[in-house]
């Protein structure tokens, strides 16, 4: 096989692994964003922490009916508590997706991909 | 309310599911907090005790059913690797988990379906009584699994998997439990009904069409179980070094395969083999 060629396939073969390994991370980090509360399911956003912050702006703090990932509707009696749960979930899985995806970026060879 | 995990374990002369049990269940216990069952025959339990896991089963199941062994002609394919073999297949008792559990609250899960979060510990209380995995998510970034490992045929309806159940002790699940019974019993009258292909009894298909005839012959893929990340029997689980699991992934169509890691990310292996023969280190997990 000539050397180009071998180049281009050593290639190949880093992008699946990458592909693979990004994917393998963000399905990590779409699970620290589900939350269940009160009997829903709720997928962390940053349409639903707006919401929520939107909500609490306006005064409405207590029993107040959300529309979870099921689209069910369900009651949030604390909606400050909600607050701080899905926040604080939020900025972990993000910090913790930022930091895996640099060394990801950072990563030139499939052995410096695996060891991430 | 009492929640808690189910296992069912039933060896074959090729695949020791009692080792696979008790690691899926260590992990379980582990990672979710909750007690964890099992459910056996008496000569699985046999060999657990020619083959010294005993001891450990008893300290990580909370309780061990003993069931007669179920009677199956179910065969299947499992490759390991590249290698396959044809090995008999144990699986018919699962209709009973209902009647079997000493939970309020249980969460059925395969023996190959290692838990590695506590991601499953945020649907205990949702609203739905049944709750299955909608769908298998491949390892892999390229989709490999085939139309009928998203649907039970051609023309048939959506595939659940059954790899984890949730369900809570009520009306309604029983309900589904003797539906999946009856689908079981009478499984070529189902087929020719759902247009399958009954040669091998599937636990994913009779509950698939238990969800669709009680949802009101829809399917209603929300209220569900997170997908599975899958890894297929065609891919090898290489090594287990501290937290990481390493895996070789099978190209499409090509004998090469592409190695990837996970960590503290749950995952349905289904190369059996490759469990057992890293089944001292992943031990040291739990």
């Amino acid at each position: 096989m000539n050397e180009p060629l071998q180049q281009a396939l050593e290639f190949a073969n880093y992008r699946q692994t990458f592909a693979i390994q990004h994917k393998t991370i963000k399905e990590k980090i779409d699970a620290k964003l589900t939350v269940g509360w009160s009997g829903g399911i709720f997928k962390i956003d940053q349409s639903l922490i707006t919401f929520v912050e939107m909500l609490i702006t306006m005064g409405r703090t207590a029993d107040v009916p959300l529309i979870d990932s099921n689209g069910n509707p369900i009651l949030i009696e604390n909606l400050e508590n909600f607050k701080t749960e899905i926040f604080d979930r939020y900025f972990t899985a993000c910090h913790e997706y930022f930091q895996e995806y640099e060394k990801l970026k950072k990563s030139r060879s499939v052995e410096a991909l695996l060891n991430i | 309310m009492k929640k808690g995990c189910l296992i069912f374990a039933h060896n074959n002369r090729d695949i020791d599911y009692a080792k696979l049990a008790l690691l899926s269940g260590s992990l379980a216990k582990k990672n979710l907090n909750v007690p964890v069952s099992l459910v056996t025959d008496q000569s699985t339990v046999d060999w657990m005790t020619e083959s010294k896991i005993i001891d450990r089963a008893n300290n990580t199941f909370e309780h061990i059913i003993v069931i007669d062994r179920p009677k199956t002609d179910n065969q299947r394919i499992l490759h390991d690797g590249f290698e396959k073999k044809v090995i008999p297949f144990v699986n018919s008792s699962r209709s009973n988990a209902y009647d079997l559990s000493p939970y309020d609250k249980t969460l059925l899960i395969d023996s190959d379906f290692l838990i590695f979060s506590n991601r499953l510990n945020q649907y205990w209380d949702t609203a739905e009584s049944v709750k299955l995995a909608p769908a298998a998510n491949d390892i892999n970034s390229t989709d490999r699994l085939g139309y009928h490992d998203k649907f039970i045929s051609d023309t048939g309806i959506h595939l659940y998997w059954a790899t984890t159940v949730m369900f809570n002790k009520d009306l309604y699940s029983k309900l589904f439990f003797d539906l999946v019974e009856t689908i079981k019993s009478n499984y070529k009258y189902f087929a020719d009904l759902y247009m399958f292909n009954p040669k091998q009894y599937r636990n994913d298909i009779a509950f698939s069409i238990a969800k669709h005839i009680l949802s009101g012959f829809q399917t209603d893929t929300l209220n569900s179980l997170p997908s599975l990340l899958t890894v297929i029997d065609k891919d090898i689980l290489y090594s287990v070094d501290g937290k990481k699991l390493t895996f070789l992934i099978s190209a499409m169509k090509a004998e090469l395969q592409i190695a990837t890691a996970i960590q503290d990310t749950d995952v349905h292996i289904m190369n059996k083999q490759s469990i057992i023969r890293n089944f001292d280190n992943l031990m040291e997990l739990v």
